[in-house]
């Protein structure tokens, strides 16, 4: 099998409070190079906080996270940082654009913190625009995008830096359904192109799009299949 | 650029390739704090307010004061500095004035390096416009015998007219100082003026210039001393003597002048020279510069709350950008320099158009008291600098609580 991207190993994820909150329940776990993986589970089950903790937002309570094989109890904020804009894409569910820019500086602010120099920034940018079909919209502000252009320049920005693994939170939560198809088949695009993927739904039929799905409920894995079968 | 590498993992089963640090240029970082401000053009504009009026009260009150010297300086370098003035101090013993013996002119104009003297002694008559007015209504102009040659002596000008002199008339003559001229009402362009000294009618013949050298004179009706000793009985005891002397020894000549002036009682004679009383003037900053300044200080103080303020409220609504920011790479260090850069970027933008505004207020202040202008660059720079002070201080807060955010908590849909 190929290189593992993602490997969670017995990780509980606990938010302070009386009595403490357990989000994650020994949550064993790995995503290899190359896969497409969907999370599913009901409101509440642990979906963002597991995404937290697969993007180095967070860190686990107990257990080990890796990401790209670092793991992530020995960095600190400079080299967790820094592993987020290296390894990592991101794309949210309220896109999370910044208003006072336009759609190609979204895209390149993803490579300012690689000190990647600006005329580089923007051309790199401009080909990820085109990548996800926003070729023509490139001056655009955000207010001037529709829910759907706004995910893709997201999207645009979650790869223009080329990560080992792209992270996507409800992606299409925004969206209305027929939208959320053209996104879903952007991901699909990507997946065959060799991206790796990680997508976290709370709708089974966004993620029967996916080869592998990762069921999850009350913190715990309930289900995981490869193409149907279990792993 | 080389970043340095952070340590690699502690795992070993695998050795993962080191993840070279984030960085921010501190180009990028100059364009976010411009772009960020820029996404808020009025409430930025709104807020360097504050800061351009503290900063322009600074710099009009350093350079309207630094022009106000600059000029005294240069009227001092026109009337010179070499002049002495002498009067009658206290009587040992007693509060009587003393007074100065009549021979006392001739023996100072005697003395080496004394260029020239003249004397004025004060009379004991006054001054009306008519003879109607009330002896009392004097106006504070005093009646002074004059020496032919006081004019020339303090180098003083005549803004009308001409100066005493020999030339038979109708009346006796009198010159007027600029302050007893407008007080007593006369005005030579509207034709020959008589005014009442003492006694009897005088022909106003010249009104001299303002005399900075010898103020006493502005507010004095000025009589030769001959026609003074035959109208009032003048004895012809100075109440003033003026000296001028070569510049390079006026200090000797200052050392030796109580005593040539009264041998018997040197003690009882006050020496002064007057253009240090000028320069000393200049220099103390009054009261009303302190007020101002403090005025700018605290503007400044409301300007550095408000950039502060606004900044807070900033953080509050840009959680979703630095959750984003964080997940594509930056560190708290580079969220903390992105909006300490906005802060500065504002308070800069404030110092400049109050550098300006302060500038401009000096020129024009300057221009219209016909001053020239002085405006110290230190004075400016030392205001960009304390606007970009108050900035930092002011971004300070809200920078480390926006780096302070968990970038798990920041990028939460709100
Ligand atoms: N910051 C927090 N502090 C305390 N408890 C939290 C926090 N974030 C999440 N939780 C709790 O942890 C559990 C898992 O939350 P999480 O946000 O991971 O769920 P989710 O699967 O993403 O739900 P949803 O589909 O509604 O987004 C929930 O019980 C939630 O109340
Ligand atoms: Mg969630």
């Amino acid at each position: 099998m190929s290189r593992p991207v993602l490997e969670f190993v017995d990780v509980i994820h606990e938010y302070p409070g009386s009595p403490p909150v357990r989000a994650l329940d020994h949550v064993t776990l790995t995503v290899s190079a190359g896969e497409w993986v969907a999370i599913v589970g009901p409101s509440g089950s642990g979906k963002s906080t597991l995404l937290n903790l697969m993007g180095a937002l967070d860190q686990p309570t107990t257990g080990t996270v890796r990401i790209d094989g670092h793991d992530l109890a020995g960095l600190d904020d400079e080299q967790l940082s820094a592993l987020r804009g290296r390894a990592l894409g991101f794309v949210f569910q309220s896109f999370h654009l910044l208003a006072g820019m336009t759609a190609l500086e979204n895209v390149a602010t993803a490579l300012v913190y690689r000190g990647v120099p600006a005329a580089e920034r923007r051309e790199r940018a401009a080909a990820a625009m085109s990548r996800v079909g926003l070729g023509h919209r490139i001056g655009h502000r955000p207010a001037q995008l529709s829910g759907g252009e706004s995910q893709r320049v997201a999207i645009a920005r979650a790869l223009v830096g080329a990560p080992s693994l792209v992270l996507a939170d409800e992606p299409t939560g925004n969206l209305d359904s027929r939208t959320g198809e053209e996104i879903m088949g952007l991901f699909q695009e990507l997946h065959r192109e060799g991206t790796t993927l990680v997508l976290i739904t709370h709708d089974q039929g966004i993620a029967a799009a996916a080869p592998r799905r990762v069921g999850i409920r009350d913190g715990k894995i309930v289900v995981s299949t490869r193409d149907g079968v279990t792993v | 650029m080389t970043a340095p590498l952070v340590a690699p993992s502690t795992d070993e089963s695998r050795s993962p390739a080191p993840v070279p640090r984030s960085v921010l240029t501190p180009r990028d970082a100059l364009a976010l704090g411009v772009q960020g401000l820029r996404g808020r053009r009025g409430r930025a504009l709104l807020t360097s307010v504050g800061i351009a009026i503290g900063i322009a009260a600074i710099v009009a009150v350093i350079g309207i004061s630094a022009s106000s010297k600059a000029n005294v300086l240069a009227v001092l370098d026109r009337l010179g500095t070499n002049y002495l003035t002498i009067t009658p101090g206290q009587t040992l013993g007693s509060d009587e004035q003393a007074q100065l013996p009549p021979e006392s002119v001739g023996r100072l104009s005697l003395l080496d390096h004394v260029q020239s003297v003249a004397a004025t002694a004060q009379l004991g008559v006054t001054v009306r416009r008519t003879d109607v007015v009330p002896a009392t209504n004097t106006k504070g102009t005093v009646v002074l015998a004059a020496e032919p040659d006081l004019l020339s002596t303090l180098n003083g000008r005549l803004r009308g007219g001409r100066w005493l002199d020999a030339t038979p008339r109708d009346y006796p003559t009198v010159v007027l100082g600029v302050t007893a001229a407008s007080r007593q009402g006369v005005d030579l362009s509207a034709g020959g003026q008589l005014v009442w000294i003492g006694d009897q009618w005088f022909a106003v013949v010249g009104i001299l210039d303002e005399m900075p050298l010898a103020p006493e004179l502005d507010n004095a009706a000025l009589i030769s001393t001959a026609v003074a000793t035959q109208k009032f009985g003048y004895q012809g005891s100075p109440t003033t003597v003026y000296l001028r002397t070569s510049p390079a020894d006026i200090n000797g000549v200052r050392d030796v002048a109580a005593a040539t002036a009264d041998p018997v009682s040197p003690q009882e004679v006050d020496v002064t020279r007057p253009s240090d009383a000028i320069e000393a003037r200049a220099a103390t900053d009054s009261a009303f510069t302190t007020l101002l300044l403090g005025l700018g200080g605290v503007a400044l103080l409301v300007g550095g709350v408000g950039i502060a303020n606004v900044m807070v409220i900033s953080v509050l609504e840009r959680r979703g950008e630095i959750g984003v920011r964080r997940a594509l790479g930056a560190t708290r260090r580079h969220i903390r320099t992105q909006f300490l850069v906005e802060a500065l970027v504002q308070a800069a933008l404030g110092g400049l158009a109050g550098v300006l505004l302060g500038g401009a207020i000096t020129v024009g202040y300057g221009l219209s008291m016909g001053w020239p202008i002085d405006l110290p660059v230190v004075g400016l720079a030392g205001g960009i600098l304390a606007a970009l002070v108050v900035g930092g201080v002011a971004g300070l807060y809200p920078a480390s609580r926006a780096a302070r955010l968990e970038p798990a908590q920041a990028v939460r849909p709100s």
